[in-house]
Order: C-alpha cells, then sequence, then structure tokens
C-alpha cells in the first residue's frame, strides 16, 4: 500500500515538473507560430531572443540592482522592441524574396546573437543570488506527502495562463487581433482593405518576442541557469511542440508545448533520463507521422 | 613623456635581447565556455611556473613561453588544437587536456606525431595505457572511486546512495570505479540517472532520487551542472547529502547556499601541502588574494617537469619523452608542490587524494580518511 502511495505521489511530481516545464515551452512556441501564421516564417532567431531575455532581466538585477519585478517588465520591453529591429533589420528586406533566403537570415541571426551574448556575458552559466530575488520564490506553496509544489512553479503556471488569455484576447476581441488573423489568410487582399501589413507584422514580432522574454526569464528563475546557448536548445524544444500541435495555430503551440512538457519530464522519470531529449524528438516525429498537419492544425490552417 | 617612451624602448631591447630565443610549450584547455574557470586555473599554474623559470634565467639562457589553446573541454575541438600542435615545430610538449574526454580525443594524434603530454588533471582510468606519450601527475579516476567509497563507508557511514552521472568518460568512469567498491564494502547503490552537459532540468530525475530516500547523492560530474542539481535538489525538498570529485572542486560552487555541507576529493589542499608548496602558496594568495586551486598546482608541477625535460635533453620530443618515461621511481622523482611525482610503466602515478567540503560559503579541509 505503502509502494503504491510512494509510486503515484512520485508520479504526481514528475507530472507538476512536466506541467511547469510544458507552461515554459507554450509560451516560446507561441512565437514561433505567430510569426508563422503571418509570414509563413520559422523565427529561427526566435530562442536568441528568449535568452535576451533571460540575460537583460538578470544583468539588470544584479548589475544596477534593478527589483527583480521591475527588471523583468523592463526586460520584456525591451525584447518586444527587439522583436521589432529584428524584423525591420533581417526579414523585411527579404519579405518578397524566396522563403529559403529569409529561413537562412534567421539562422544566421541566431547565430549571430548567440555569440554577441557570449562576448558580452561569457561562456558560463550564471545564477542569481540568492536574495536578489523576493524571498518566496523558494518557499514551498503545496506539500503533500512526497509532492512538493515551490512558489515558483505557481508563480510560472499563473504566469503563462494570464499571458496565454491576453493573448487569447488579442487575437480574437481587438482590431489589431482580427488584422493578423486577416494576413494570415491573405495578405494581399488585407492590405487592400487598408490594413498596414507592416505594422501588424512589427505587432506579431513584439508580440511573440514579448512572451519568449517572459519564458525566459521564468526559466532563468526556475533553473537558476542562464547562459548563450539556453536560447537554442529551448528554441528547438519550443519549436518541436509547435510543429506537435500544428504550426500556425495558437491553441495548437499551447496544447503542443504542454505535451512535450509533460512527455519529457515523464520520459526521464520513467524512461531514461540519459535519452531524455531523443523522447521529446521521437514524440514530434511519431505525430508529424500520423498527423502532418499537427494536432489542432487542420489542412487549411486557421493561422495567427 | 619622450622620455618614459625611450626608457621603455630601452626596457623592450634590454630584456629582449637578454634572451638567445623562445621555447614554447603548449597548454592546452577550455579557457572559454562553460569551463572557463577550470581553465583559468590551468594558465594561472603555467603562467606562474614560467614567470619563475625565466626569473632565473630561463632554460639554458632560452625564454620559455606558455602557448594557450582552447578547446572549450569539447572532444571535437580537442582534436582540432591537437593537430596544431602536433604540427607546430616549434613544440616539443603538450601541458594538457584538462577534460578526460578531450585528452581522449587528442591521444591518438600526439602519439602517431611522437609529441609527449603531460595532463596535469584527467583522471580516467584509460589515458595512460592507450599511448607511451601521454603522462599525468593526477591519480586515477579508478583510485579516486575507490578512495570516495571508502571514505563515505569509513568515516561519514553512508548506507545508502544514489549517483547522478554525466555522460561521458570522466563520470562514467569515475562512477564504475566508485560502484566496484561500493558493492565490496555493502555500501547499498539505491540506483543510477544519467544527464548530458546540456541539460538543465534535472528536476525529473532528482524527484527519482527523492522518493528512493538516500543518504547521499554522488554526482561524479563537473561544477556547472553539480551547482543547478544542488539548487534543483534543495527546491524539491531533497535533504540528502551531495559529494563529488574533483571535477566538483572549483570556486563557483560557492555562489549558492544551497552547496552547504557538499564535500569533494582532490588531489592537492593548501592545508595538507607539504614545506615544498609554502613559497607557491605564499605567491598565489598575494597576487591573486586567494589560495590556490588543485589545477593550478598540478598545471605548475606539470609545466616545472616539461621545464626540467627540457633543460636536460632540448627540444627534442622523442627525447623529452624518454626522460619523463625516466622519472621513474622515489629516488629520482620530481619533487613539486603536490607532493612527489614519478611515473609507473603507464605514464600515470600516484598521488594522495584529500578531501574538501563547502561550509558557511567557504570550501575548508575536511575530516580526512587515516
Amino acid at each position: 500500500m505503502e509502494n503504491l502511495l510512494e509510486m503515484s505521489s512520485l508520479f504526481l511530481q514528475q507530472l507538476v515538473n512536466g506541467i511547469t516545464l510544458g507552461g515554459v515551452y507554450a509560451l516560446i512556441a507561441v512565437g514561433y507560430t505567430m510569426v508563422y501564421g503571418v509570414i509563413q516564417l520559422i523565427n529561427f532567431a526566435h530562442g536568441e531572443i528568449y535568452m535576451f531575455g533571460a540575460f537583460l532581466a538578470f544583468a539588470m538585477v544584479t548589475v544596477f540592482n534593478v527589483p527583480f519585478f521591475m527588471a523583468a517588465i523592463l526586460s520584456i520591453i525591451i525584447c518586444a522592441c527587439f522583436g521589432i529591429v529584428l524584423d525591420i533589420i533581417a526579414y523585411r528586406p527579404l519579405r518578397k524574396a524566396p522563403r529559403l533566403a529569409a529561413l537562412i537570415t534567421a539562422i544566421g541571426m541566431s547565430l549571430f546573437l548567440q555569440n554577441l551574448a557570449l562576448m558580452i556575458w561569457g561562456g558560463e552559466i550564471q545564477s542569481y543570488p540568492r536574495e536578489a530575488l523576493p524571498a518566496f520564490f523558494y518557499q514551498e506553496a503545496i506539500a503533500f506527502g512526497d509532492v512538493t509544489i515551490t512558489w515558483i512553479q505557481v508563480f510560472i503556471l499563473l504566469v503563462t495562463v494570464i499571458f496565454m488569455a491576453t493573448l487569447h484576447f488579442i487575437i480574437h476581441r481587438t482590431a489589431v487581433g482580427t488584422a493578423m488573423r486577416a494576413i494570415s489568410q491573405d495578405k494581399t487582399t488585407a492590405a487592400l482593405m487598408g490594413i498596414n501589413v507592416n505594422r501588424v507584422i512589427s505587432f506579431t514580432f513584439a508580440l511573440g518576442s514579448g512572451l519568449g522574454a517572459v519564458a525566459g526569464i521564468l526559466v532563468g528563475l526556475y533553473y537558476n541557469a542562464i547562459f548563450h546557448m539556453m536560447g537554442f536548445i529551448m528554441g528547438v524544444k519550443a519549436f518541436a511542440a509547435a510543429v506537435l500541435g500544428g504550426i500556425g495555430s495558437v491553441p495548437g503551440a499551447m496544447l503542443g508545448g504542454g505535451l512535450l512538457g509533460v512527455a519529457e519530464a515523464l520520459g526521464a522519470g520513467y524512461l531514461s533520463s540519459a535519452y531524455r531529449d531523443g523522447i521529446s524528438y521521437g514524440v514530434m516525429i511519431l505525430i508529424i507521422l500520423f498527423k502532418p498537419s499537427g494536432l489542432i492544425g487542420r489542412s487549411t490552417t486557421e493561422r495567427v | 613623456m619622450k622620455k618614459l617612451l625611450i626608457l621603455l624602448v630601452s626596457i623592450f631591447f634590454l630584456t629582449g635581447s637578454a634572451w638567445a630565443k623562445t621555447i614554447k610549450i603548449g597548454v592546452a584547455g577550455p579557457f572559454t565556455g562553460p569551463l572557463a574557470s577550470f581553465g583559468e586555473q590551468l594558465k594561472i599554474g603555467a603562467t606562474m611556473k614560467a614567470a619563475e623559470v625565466n626569473a632565473a634565467g630561463g632554460i639554458n639562457g632560452n625564454k620559455v613561453e606558455p602557448v594557450f589553446m582552447d578547446e572549450l573541454c569539447d572532444p571535437k575541438e580537442a582534436a582540432t588544437v591537437g593537430t596544431k600542435l602536433a604540427n607546430d615545430k616549434n613544440i616539443s610538449i603538450v601541458i594538457g587536456h584538462l577534460c578526460s574526454s578531450s585528452t581522449l580525443a587528442a591521444l591518438p594524434i600526439y602519439r602517431s606525431a611522437k609529441l609527449p603530454a603531460i595532463s596535469p588533471t584527467s583522471t580516467n582510468v584509460s589515458i595512460g595505457k592507450m599511448s607511451p606519450y601521454y603522462f599525468r601527475n593526477v591519480y586515477r579516476d579508478d583510485f579516486q572511486g575507490l578512495f570516495l567509497a571508502q571514505y563515505i563507508k569509513k568515516v561519514k557511514n553512508f548506507k545508502k546512495v544514489a549517483i547522478f552521472y554525466e555522460v561521458n568518460d570522466y563520470s562514467m568512469g569515475l562512477m564504475s570505479a566508485f560502484m566496484k567498491e561500493a558493492l565490496k564494502l555493502k555500501i547499498n547503490i539505491l540506483g543510477t540517472e544519467a544527464y548530458t552537459n546540456e541539460t538543465t532540468d534535472f528536476k525529473p530525475q532528482l524527484t527519482k532520487f527523492k522518493m528512493m530516500r538516500p543518504d547521499a547523492i554522488f554526482v561524479p560530474g563537473y561544477h556547472p551542472q553539480a551547482l543547478l542539481i544542488a539548487s534543483q535538489a534543495a527546491s524539491l525538498g531533497i535533504k540528502a547529502k551531495m559529494f563529488g570529485a574533483d571535477g566538483l572542486d572549483n570556486p563557483t560552487m560557492l555562489d549558492n547556499p544551497d552547496t552547504d555541507g557538499l564535500f569533494v576529493t582532490t588531489p592537492f589542499l593548501v592545508e595538507s601541502a607539504g614545506p615544498a608548496a609554502k613559497s607557491f602558496i605564499a605567491k598565489h594568495r598575494k597576487d591573486r588574494g586567494e589560495d590556490p586551486g588543485w589545477m593550478t598546482a598540478n598545471t605548475y608541477d606539470a609545466f616545472g617537469m616539461a621545464v626540467q625535460a627540457i633543460k636536460a635533453v632540448g627540444e627534442n620530443r622523442v627525447k623529452i619523452r624518454d626522460y619523463l618515461a625516466g622519472i621513474n621511481s622515489k629516488e629520482n622523482g620530481y619533487d613539486g608542490v603536490t607532493g612527489l611525482t614519478y611515473f609507473d610503466g603507464n605514464g600515470d602515478c600516484l598521488k594522495s587524494a584529500y578531501v574538501k567540503e563547502i561550509k558557511d560559503g567557504k570550501w575548508i579541509s575536511a575530516q580526512q580518511m587515516q
């Protein structure tokens, strides 16, 4: 009996870990999927914006002694602007070029930003000093039996849900959201209807990059590990999550992120921890094999 | 201003003209990247020894200069760096590499180029047997693993241990040596879990460990991951002690209060160092404001052995190898800051291990095994 109790609490704890991770994947995945929705570009530099989000907040907290929440908000705003600039510099000139050209530019930007971070912050893993963060982060929120949920996990889930709800509201209930959906269906017609396409694309980049920064800050807190390659690893996983849900579909990205997080935690917990990344990619490959458009995506995807 | 310039120029010419030529010694390790703070210790050790040798007149009137080659502890990079060093006719001996995986990657290249090398830090068991050109002045993991198992049994009296290892030559070699001895001593190994050097989320594996209720978790890896493991274990409410080996012996481990109580084996301990180390430790403290790390001490000695070899037989690669292989007994051993070093037939050596632990944000000498 005790054994059963232990097994179920192990499962519950892994589930909690997985859902937290999944929330973060989802936040990054929507950034990929929204940009893909409006301009059919896989923005490979998205992971690097996530990394810069984490680093900027970290730098403000440790170097300039900015209070954590203030630093987080500033970092999100800077990254949103950064997303717009990235689009204007790297992608806008190639809007009419073949899609492959923009894709290669995206990979180039990703490498450039990785190396920029390496130059600025060095290659070592950086961690927040404990006293720089609000104390409640490290306390247990809920503990029953062997299952522990820390405040930081609660915080991550809460933030994820709030931002996802806001995003849903923006896309479905505001003028700019309607414009985004219109562009994703037909860019030329949307322009003919008087929509300023470039401005809406900029807005999409800002939104996606802002959410990426949120994810970066949360992960920086959760694992207490900030380093220049964090965006690459997380970016690939979040991209997998977006594909899993159906690229171009926002609810799909949320679902894909959640599923991937849980699959990874359970895979590492029950199968083999040495091959955990393999497990999450394996799940993605299986889904693509049997449902190429992703879990929620339809063959004529409702994009954005 | 002009006077100063003339002075500087004349100093340059004076010092420049004092040396007949410059003898270069390759030093390979991770000088950037996640393990750069290990590489920094290598750099300090080699630079200190080179400065001392030059201050005392160099090698037979020639200036000695370490040439630092960065390989990030990445085996692929290590092979590239190894090829560069092997093809450089001015290099007659290499100090390095730092990580066992890198050393194993560069080893066949040096072997075929007949280039001798001394690793001050690579502890993987197989290195010595694989090449007559590889030497090391550090103990092997089979000794280190055995030592750790005996230590936790005799001093700490741990009965149940979980192992959290990294997928690389160093970590897996150390783990298997530890497990072999633990089996003999009837220490219960509850389970083993793995991670890679890209892992940042250790919670799924730690959650499993938590349910096993071990007395301690053995982390035979490197410090960047160990630091994250300690803080994530604390956030899961794991109370088990953590211990590791020389890979965790780094000042960065002190950044986080969750590492309190963690202990490691180390080849060099300031408190236990012999009289030969006194001036070395004092100089390091004066220059850098802290005690030297074990990698600094081992590199200092390895560089010293290289200098002694070149002094004796000149810059011929094969002759240097034969000279080093001849240092094979207590009588002609190299008496350095880490004690007496002499090689066995494989180029390995026997060195003592010490234990140090983290207490109140400082590395201190722990209770030693008698």
